[in-house]
């Protein structure tokens, strides 16, 4: 068994940085709710069994409050903030997805980048998210050269023999596992997010399916059923849409960002008080176009890496792949 | 690395009442580079603000031949900060960032009869369309201004219609005027229906969205081509970069590929308008 290289690894990380990775939080919580991402304090609490933490690592990656500027003697003032080196273990391939695209979505944004660079990503694979079968609408391709194709520094694979595979992704990664005293790894060289045969052919069919689907019944059965809450929006990895809000009173002095809910009434009220989404079926629409069109013709990546978290914040039980099948 | 969040001060040094509702500020960066260095198109947008307040797109309304020395934003008062921006006096600073949005490409005029359509407080957008075309920087053959209005208190730029005039047709209709108007009663499409437009015209309407739809399908009956039409869309905006998502319409960003689309490309997107 070569676990012991992991564990010398993550030793070495511990010197340097704070470990948040996926753990079991509780027994008696709801099925799907079970693991979370927190700080390491113990290495034996972080979970390799593959399942998928309900809370993603956009909490990390994008917070949902971040300040932005100090407002100082009326003039904003870029916020120092100090950006902690944070290792983001054991993140599984579709959550890897959901990093790749935000590095697309954020590449100009200051504040991401500030956070981003001290951040070291160890991705994780059991071969497969052991829940995967529940969500194969989506299709995945996990032969060799998906790493190719998503962002990590070091990336860690259980084989079927059940030893250790090690590949680096990064200047960072390599060095990083060569101070840790592994040299058994292979470097993988990132060869950008989309493959060099084009856009995923599953992703184009759906988006095709999407941009005609206007006048479908799904759209007015989801309308029937959808309560506008917004849970989707928080649990999943990719919506990354953001308000700017200042705020100017003895507490606080400061514009803001904030992770914004196309659900919510405000979202595209302008100032005579017109709502271009002003129904729940407009609003649906808008979030799985936003996911299954905007961002793959901007992107050229899916905009759902098919995680399956909205299908467990439902609170009724709205599913993206019968949204989907029902296209 | 550049903050693409970061707003530049700019100095009030004007400030015109221009409707009942609306003033015109005149407004200059602090940084000398910067206003030097400004550069927009007639259509395209900034960012204006006020720390603490925050902020919102507001349609540049001078001709972009005086960017270098200054920028004219219309600032009527629907909101929190809007409101607090008319109680602002010359001297003031607000804070800036910006051009943004595609703006008008005249490139694609070039040529024809030129129709500009507005509604209401809409109009702002199309002044520096009309600055450009009288400074000559446009090849129209003919430029016809058409204007809708609630009444003779909300119609904006009235000190430069004569100016309009002398190389323009400036045609003005009032809903709901006074008994002391002398020109046209009724509503944008009135005016239309009894103007002679030529089918090769080009049309850019700028308006509430309930405008458009009779405004288009007017120009329809005219023969005009939905290539040849052109509007500018408001909607909601935080970043003004295409990734806040608060202004997308379609695959579309309104801050982005907007505010200026052309009716032909828009039209099958569902309550686009």
């Amino acid at each position: 068994m070569n676990d012991q290289q992991l564990i010398k690894l993550l030793n070495k990380l511990a010197e340097s940085y704070f470990l948040l990775a996926p753990q079991k939080l509780d027994d008696n919580l709801l099925p799907g709710y079970e693991y979370g991402i927190r700080e390491v304090k113990n290495l034996e609490e972080i979970d390799w069994s593959g399942a998928m933490p309900y809370g993603s690592w956009k909490e990390v990656l994008l917070p949902y409050h971040e300040r932005l500027f100090d407002i100082q003697k009326g003039r904003l003032v870029e916020t120092k903030t100090k950006y902690p080196p944070i290792a983001c273990l054991a993140m599984n391939i579709l959550d890897l997805k959901a990093l790749t695209l935000f590095e697309q979505v954020f590449a100009n944004d200051l504040y991401y980048q500030k956070r981003r660079r001290p951040m070291l990503i160890v991705g994780y694979s059991t071969g497969l998210p052991s829940d995967y079968k529940k969500y194969k609408v989506f299709s995945h391709n996990y032969e060799e050269n998906v790493l190719e194709h998503v962002i990590f520094d070091i990336f860690v694979s259980r084989q079927k023999n059940g030893r250790l595979k090690f590949y680096s992704g990064s200047e960072k990664g390599q060095l990083t596992l060569d101070q840790a005293g592994l040299t058994d790894y292979n470097n993988i060289e990132f060869a950008g997010p989309v493959a060099e045969s084009g856009p995923d052919k599953t992703l184009l069919s759906i988006m095709a399916k999407m941009e005609k689907s206007a006048n479908k019944k799904i759209w007015d059965e989801l309308d029937k059923r959808c309560l506008a809450c917004g849970k989707c929006v928080i649990a999943c990895p990719t919506c990354f849409c953001f308000d700017l809000e200042d705020r100017d009173n003895s507490a606080e002095q400061s514009r803001s960002r904030r992770w914004g809910v196309c659900f919510y009434n405000d979202f595209s009220l302008v100032a005579d008080g017109r709502k271009e989404l002003d129904t729940v079926k407009k609003k649906i629409f808008f979030w799985y176009y936003h996911k299954l069109v905007r961002i793959p013709k901007q992107y050229s990546l899916p905009g759902c890496v098919g995680c399956g978290r909205c299908i467990k914040a439902c609170p009724v039980g709205i599913n993206i792949n019968e949204t989907i099948k029902a296209l | 690395m550049f903050n693409i969040y970061q707003t530049q001060s700019a100095k009030i040094i004007s400030v015109d009442f221009e409707s009942v509702d609306t003033k015109l500020l005149r407004l200059k960066f602090l940084d000398r580079t910067r206003q030097r260095e400004f550069d927009f198109l007639p259509g395209q947008f900034v960012q204006i603000g006020l720390p603490g307040w925050g902020e919102c797109p507001i349609s540049l309304a001078s001709s972009s031949t005086q960017a270098k020395n200054y920028f004219e934003l219309a600032i009527r008062g629907v909101g929190k900060l809007t409101n607090r921006l008319l109680e602002l006096e010359k001297g003031d600073l607000v804070e800036v960032r910006g051009p943004y949005g595609n703006g008008f490409d005249v490139d694609l005029f070039k040529d024809k009869p030129l129709l500009l359509i507005g509604g209401g407080c809409g109009f702002v957008p199309l002044r520096p369309l009309i600055n450009d075309y009288l400074a000559g920087q446009m090849s129209n053959t003919v430029l016809q201004i058409f204007y809708g209005c609630q009444n003779e208190e909300n119609l904006l730029f009235k000190k430069e219609y004569h100016l309009w005039n002398r190389r323009a047709e400036l045609n003005v209709i009032l809903e709901k005027p006074s008994s002391k108007w002398a020109g046209q009663k009724g509503l944008i499409t009135d005016l239309l229906k009894n103007w002679k437009i030529t089918a090769d015209s080009v049309a850019v309407i700028v308006g509430p969205p309930v405008m458009y739809r009779f405004v288009i399908s007017e120009l329809k009956k005219k023969k005009v081509q939905e290539e040849n039409i052109y509007l500018s869309l408001e909607r909601r905006m935080y970043c003004g970069l295409g990734v806040c998502q608060h202004c997308a319409i379609g695959p579309y960003y309104v801050c982005q590929d907007g505010p200026v689309f052309r009716w032909a490309d828009i039209k099958g997107i569902g309550g686009v308008i």
